[in-house]
Formats: structure tokens, C-alpha cells, sequence
């Protein structure tokens, strides 16, 4: 601990040559590596309730791995969720299912490294939580302990589940309510079925999101409603919703990351982006065309061209290496090595050979 | 499996009604689910000896998911290499280092779900090889059984690696080759530091492909040397080199998924992109505008709109519902029920 502080204390210059020595650690630590202890960047509990109360929309997206969370950070995104919807978009199921708890522990961890200023919320994955109230409470716990987490959500409004987030609320872990469609429920449902469009249905809706409150969440996701059930449901609590594919009278709207950005574009996958979804890019369409593009020039031998091959020998290495190789019998190796040389200062020119480290 | 069996033979008809009764399936089974067995489409040992033989270069790319897998299987690639760089580009680590062989596996998982063409090779991810042949064997093994992999890689020329590479490609597995810069062995090497760039390393690398070649590898990669090292590999050799950051004179070239897209734009990471890595997109702008376009959206209210308002209730429905929430006292709820019908009533006509 000692070292780290007086690491954090000396001048940036000091601590890149402190961190040179240490061989094994790249000269470029961007990834992690000693960082201040700056909690007051983490949008808190306390801010996301004067978004509310000012009215303020709170804008949720899912990220499941270190790129998608730096994406959120840097674009002020309020709540990064690492939603169970992996199972689907990270890992290609069908539904949410199969994805195990430890999976969504790397997942957490992952975005926690790249995330620093939203807040951090983790699904509590299928068959997680059903059991027990202890087990619920067990899972909750690993997400934060061992997932980095500041709050987790789960689905359901059955008195079960509501007594395992009261549970898991006076274990001192935030918790958001999911109602509504509740993805992990497709087999009572009969499959990704919006809910709430009968008045039994809808009443339902409202009092389980009212249920939740009353145990002590600090939001309930509304999914897939109709828009007026929405919008009674968020009249009735006091606390945030955050809807999906429940039109605009929510509180907040979160979105799965892959589904806004259009990262599959396959015709194949078009038919199951959800109807709700905007696509805020096409980013399956730059993929595919920056892939083809690689290939193409990969295969006419564009790529590498010079500014892609920075690595050098100097000529009398080159001499050395060549005599070597003879020596030990490999002519054509030889010859290959020193027309390589050649070809390389033909192309890259004195220029090339002045920036030659 | 005789259930199976007769749901991919049942007409496309009578197999969705088939389907769509199985009420915890969704009804766009577009991940998974009965597939015919189309064994052939996958990109085997043969053919890639076959582009070497004619001299057409070998495309190969990193994925780590199944949006990757799906991307890579689309625009043709050769080889998709499940990479232990994972570690560093979807964790977030500073090396490949803490990357254990379950979330390898995982990895692996996911893309053998996505691609269905290329061949998929598994990175062995640090720790999981060096202790003995034996422990060599049992996380390849474990890769291809598990992991959904046809071939594997590891890094290193040491003899142990060789005895290593060659007790897997015994037991049946194929096997790619890694020299030059190992990324898993910074530790001796001083960090992510080009190799063969004098005489002696130069001759090493060449020496230790060709004697993972003796031990049965199928290709060899070789990263971060200078080109004329990598064309006196490639010349010494009867299998063909995948090059990255090693010029133009390889069999077949090799770059990072996320490298090649751009994925992280901010100035912070792109001080690590590669020097090598040409960006052929810059899809971490893309990403980013589109972000900061749902955030203005949400925040003036404007998404969803009523084109992403799709579920609807019919009037009748409504009444009552408003009526029965009045009944549980809630009538504020039951006014704003009343208006958000009303609103969207309103905006639907307007379109």
C-alpha cells in the first residue's frame, strides 16, 4: 500500500520511469494500473434522485465488457447495466437462460474496469435466485464482492421474489425491480410476449412495481408495456422507472447496447432486432465493411505496406543474419532475407530510414 | 434426438408450428436451435494447404463473441483465432496474462455459435501449459472438447513448448506455432518488445519455427520481427507463416478485432494502438455519436417516439383499467393512464 501511495504521490514523469522498471508491466498501462482513489466521479444513488425529481430523463445502456464500458463512461451515459440479455448478444443463445453467474461475474468485473463514472448495476442471472431468499441474498452479495457492482436488478414481481429484494435491500445492496416482460420468464409467458394489454395484466404491472417499492427498490425497469400503463405505474411509485419498449412517460430508458448500435446485420439478425429499438448506427455495416476491406487487402499483399512493417534490422545485422542462415544450410532463407531487406528500404525510402528506432 | 430428428425433417411450416408450441423457445430462433448438419462449410486443414500451395494469402482475425464470430464468418475470413489478447481488449487487463482457461472457454464457446465457416482456433492462455506435457495436453484437449475449437495455439520455442506442441499434435489436435514477440512471456522479455532484431534472436526465430514444424505444427505465427526475419522463416518453412506486425512476406497476415475497427477511440488508448495495425473503420466514433444520440434523445424526450411505442391496449381495456385504478385509490395514476392514451392517440394521428 505503501508503495502504491508514494507511487500516486510523485510526478507523472518519476512514475512513468517507476513503471518502466517493472519489466513486465507495458510502458503503456492503459488498462488499469495504479489509479487515484477519486470515488466522487461515480454518479451516486443521491444524483440519479434529483434527476428524478427535476424531472430529468435517466438514460440506461447495457455494456458486458471493457470496450462497451468505456463507451458509456466517455459518452455520459447515467446507469451502465450488465444485463443477463449476454446470454443472447455476447454469447448467442436464444434466451437468457443459460448463462451462469459465474459468466456474469467476468462480465461485471470486465465493465467495472472500464467504467468509472456511471453507475454500475448487474443483472442477477436465471436460476440464481429462485430457490431461496438466501440464495438470493448469496447472489446479490457475489455481484458486488466479486463483480465490483454498486446495485443489482432482478425480474419478477411474485411475493417470492419480492421477499428476496427486501432481503437483499436490508443486506445494504441497492436494488432495481424488473417488471413487466421479464425475459427470464418466457416459459410461463410463451415467449418475449409484451404484457400489461389486458386490465388484470396491467393492474398487475402497477401493483408488483408499487410491491418493489415498497421493499425498498430504487427503481423499477418497465419492459415492454403498453405506453398508458407505463405511465400509471410511474405516476404511482415515487421512485424512477426505466422503460423499455414502454414508450416515453417513464422516468428514464435503457436499451441493449448491440440492439441501438445495429452490431448485427446480418438479414438473418434484422428480423430479431426488437421493434422498439432505435438504431442509433449501423455498426454491423462498418464492420463488415472495414472486415472485406482487411481481406481484400490482405490478399492482393497491400496490407502490410511499409508504415504497417516498423520493424527494422540495421545492415550489418542484416549481413549476419544472412551469412547465419547460409551457414546453416538454409540458402533460399538467406536470399529471401536479404531481398527482403531490400525491397523494404526501396519502398520506405531515406525518410523511413531517418525514423528507424 | 429422434425428436430432433423429425422436427428438421417436418416441411419449414409444419416445423415453425412445431416450434412455436414449445413455449420457451422464442419464436426467431436466430441464435441457436436445429440446425442441418453442414459439416463442409467449415474452412478445413486441406483447403488453407491448398491457398499456401498457390500462394493466396491467409486472412485470419480475432474474435472473442458471437457478434465478432457472425462478423468474421460473414466477410469470408479464413481463420477466426479465439485470442488470449481477450484479456486485454474485452477485460481490460494491461496484459494477456490474467486470463484463465474457464473464460477462454467461454470465449470459444461463443464464437464457435457465431461461425460456422472459418476454422476456429483456441489460444492456451497463460499458466495453462508450461508446467508439463501432460498439463499441455489437457487444457488442448480441453479447448476442443469444451470449447467448440478444430485447432490450437501457444506461444513459444523452448524445448519444453516443443515436446509440448508435439504431445498435442499426438493426441490429435492441430496445432499453430507462435514466435517472435510472445506476448505471454513479457516478463523475460522485458515488455512488448519487436524480437529478431539482431543476428542471434533473428536465427532463433527462424530455428524455433522450423522446429515446431518438425513437431507437427500446421502454420506458424510470427509477431513483431523485422520483415526480412520473417521472410527467411517463411522461406524455411513447408507451412505457412501468419505474420502480425512482421511485413508483407508471410503466408498470411493476423490482426486484433478491435485493433483493426478502431474499436477505442479515446485519445488515452489510441497511444496503444499497435504501430502495425492499420485501422480499417473507426468504429469507437461510431459507437460514440451514437451514443451521445440516444442520450439527447432520452434526455428531451424525443425516444422513444411513436414509432418505438409499439404495444398497444384497446379502448376498452383502458377504460377499465383507468376505472380500476381510480377503485384502488390511485386516481393520479389513473389520470396520467388516461392522458399518455390520449397523447399517443394524438401523435399517432399526427403521423
Amino acid at each position: 500500500m505503501a508503495f502504491l501511495t508514494k507511487l500516486s504521490k510523485t510526478s507523472s514523469l518519476t512514475r512513468a520511469c517507476l513503471s518502466r522498471c517493472m519489466s513486465h508491466v507495458p510502458e503503456n498501462t492503459v488498462y488499469s494500473g495504479p489509479t487515484p482513489q477519486t470515488h466522487d466521479q461515480r454518479v451516486t444513488l443521491n444524483q440519479l434522485k434529483q434527476k428524478y425529481k427535476k424531472g430529468e430523463p435517466i438514460t440506461v445502456v447495457t455494456a458486458y465488457d471493457y470496450p462497451s464500458a468505456v463507451h458509456l463512461d466517455i459518452a455520459g451515459i447515467d446507469i451502465c447495466l450488465v444485463g443477463d440479455s449476454a446470454s443472447m448478444v455476447v454469447h448467442g443463445h436464444d434466451t437468457t437462460l443459460p448463462i451462469s453467474l459465474e459468466e456474469m461475474l467476468v462480465h461485471c468485473r470486465a465493465v467495472a474496469r472500464g467504467a468509472k463514472r456511471p453507475l454500475l448495476v448487474g443483472d442477477l442471472p436465471f436460476g440464481t435466485y429462485e430457490t431461496s431468499t438466501s440464495q438470493a441474498v448469496d447472489t446479490a452479495v457475489k455481484v458486488l464482492k466479486e463483480g465490483a457492482m454498486d446495485a443489482i436488478k432482478l425480474e419478477g414481481g411474485s411475493p417470492a421474489r419480492i421477499t428476496a429484494a427486501k432481503a437483499i435491500v436490508e443486506a445494504g445492496i441497492a436494488v432495481i425491480g424488473h417488471v413487466g416482460l421479464t425475459p427470464q420468464a418466457i416459459s410461463v409467458l410463451g415467449g418475449f410476449r409484451p404484457q400489461g394489454k389486458n386490465v388484470s395484466s396491467a393492474i398487475k404491472v402497477v401493483e408488483t412495481a408499487m410491491a418493489l417499492q415498497e421493499v425498498g427498490c430504487f427503481s423499477v425497469v418497465l419492459e415492454c408495456v403498453p405506453a398508458p400503463v407505463a405511465a400509471a405505474a410511474t405516476s404511482a411509485l415515487q421512485i424512477p422507472t426505466i422503460g423499455i419498449g414502454a414508450g416515453p412517460f417513464c422516468s428514464g430508458q435503457v436499451l441493449v447496447y448491440h440492439d441501438l448500435l445495429g452490431m448485427l446485420q446480418h438479414p438473418h439478425h434484422a428480423k430479431v432486432t426488437p421493434k422498439f429499438c432505435k438504431q442509433y448506427a449501423r455498426v454491423g455495416d462498418v464492420i463488415n465493411k472495414a472486415l472485406s476491406e482487411y481481406k481484400e487487402e490482405v490478399s492482393n499483399g497491400s496490407f502490410p505496406g511499409p508504415s504497417h512493417s516498423p520493424y527494422k534490422m540495421n545492415g550489418s545485422d542484416v549481413d549476419g543474419f544472412y551469412k547465419e542462415l547460409e551457414k546453416m544450410g538454409l540458402n533460399k532463407a538467406a536470399s529471401a532475407a536479404t531481398a527482403a531487406a531490400e525491397k523494404m528500404s526501396t519502398a520506405q525510402g531515406p525518410v523511413a530510414e531517418k525514423s528507424q528506432k
